[in-house]
């Protein structure tokens, strides 16, 4: 499905960042990452921070190429990293996990399931490269919008 | 292979998507296409199976759906059976295996065999490999078997952690009910550090 074509059934909205937008959100995705390495918090907060990180990525992916998901819509989260292919060309199978995390978290918000060691390395090591590949992406194909 | 044996591969497919899907019913031509088989000889099979009282037959119209019928005395062991010899685990176990895990199982609903057409198969892995390996391997059953796939990863020194601290999410899990995927009772009980509860 295109971004157009989620545009046509409402899944996502036109929408134009301003760079400070853009540098606000991307700031907030850095102190998350740097969040989810404190040892100090627990396993959950430590996956929630950087699950943050990683969903304020694909946000920007999304800003980036002149959308946004309206919040209020239940999936939101789901659609904003089933767009990653699109707007940061990212492969199928980094998708797959990042969604696999989303449904972690869900888990874990909502079902009170611990988060495994395994799933914190994973979201912290996905987050991690998430965020550099967002920066280059930003500043090979939108300049403009780190100025 | 052991169910092919007992039941012959014809009447393995046919149960095992009725006995495994007991709240769906199927019409004969839909059955016949979701298990590759002639709807002729569906036909007269079903209609036995009904007799024997191991299915509902139901009229609706002019059409004839089939169903499970969960209070056959022993739809809960023939359930069973299917259970860890097809559908979910036998398609786990292959999408895991080249992963090599050192255990892998299924708990939770399916497990118990009280899952709903719209449960998750909770999958433990206990692996060194992360838990985005896990999910990428397991990616292709979740189309597979129409459910989404829950893994849960643990190295086997972080199991025997949580286990030491009778986290009750591990205990919970450790005590069962389980269908094996990759190694046994016995590794599961070496891997834990401790005898499993009986109650399996």
């Amino acid at each position: 499905m295109t971004l157009a074509n989620l545009l046509a059934i409402q899944r996502l909205q036109a929408f134009e960042a301003s760079p400070q937008g853009v540098q606000r959100l991307l700031a907030a995705a850095e102190r998350n990452l740097v969040d989810a390495q404190l040892q100090a918090l627990s396993r959950e907060n430590r996956f929630d921070a950087a699950y943050k990180c990683i969903l304020q990525c694909a946000v920007l992916g999304l800003w980036a190429r002149g959308y946004r998901t309206p919040t209020s819509q239940p999936g939101h989260h789901q659609t904003t990293l089933q767009c990653l292919p699109h707007t940061l060309g990212l492969a199928t199978d980094v998708v797959i996990v990042l969604d696999a995390l989303r449904k972690q978290r869900n888990q874990n918000d909502y079902e009170g399931e611990p988060v495994s060691p395994a799933v914190v390395t994973e979201c912290i090591h996905q987050a991690q490269s998430l965020l550099a590949h967002t920066r280059q992406f930003l500043q090979v194909q939108f300049p403009h919008l780190l100025k | 292979m052991l169910t092919d044996l007992l039941l012959g591969n014809y009447r393995k497919k046919v149960l095992s998507q009725l006995l495994l899907h007991p709240d769906a019913d199927y019409h004969v031509r839909e059955l016949a296409r979701l298990t590759e088989t002639a709807p002729g000889t569906l036909h007269k099979e079903l209609f036995k199976l009904a007799a024997a009282g191991l299915l509902l037959r139901k009229e609706q119209g002019n059409q004839v759906r089939y169903q499970a019928n969960r209070q056959c005395p022993v739809f809960p062991e023939l359930a069973s059976l299917l259970r860890k010899t097809t559908g979910a685990a036998e398609v786990l176990a292959q999408a895991l295996a080249p992963l090599q895990p050192s255990l892998a199982l299924i708990f939770g609903s399916v497990a118990r065999g009280t899952e709903t057409a719209t449960s998750d198969v909770d999958v433990l892995v206990i692996t060194e490999r992360g838990f985005g390996d896990v999910v990428r391997g397991l990616h292709g059953a979740q189309t597979t078997l129409s459910r989404e796939i829950n893994p849960v990863v643990y190295t086997p020194a972080e199991l025997k952690a949580q286990v030491a601290e009778q986290a009750p999410f591990v205990v919970n899990l450790l005590a069962g009910p389980h269908i094996f995927l990759n190694g046994t009772l016995d590794d599961l009980s070496q891997l834990a550090g401790h005898p499993a509860p009986a109650s399996l």
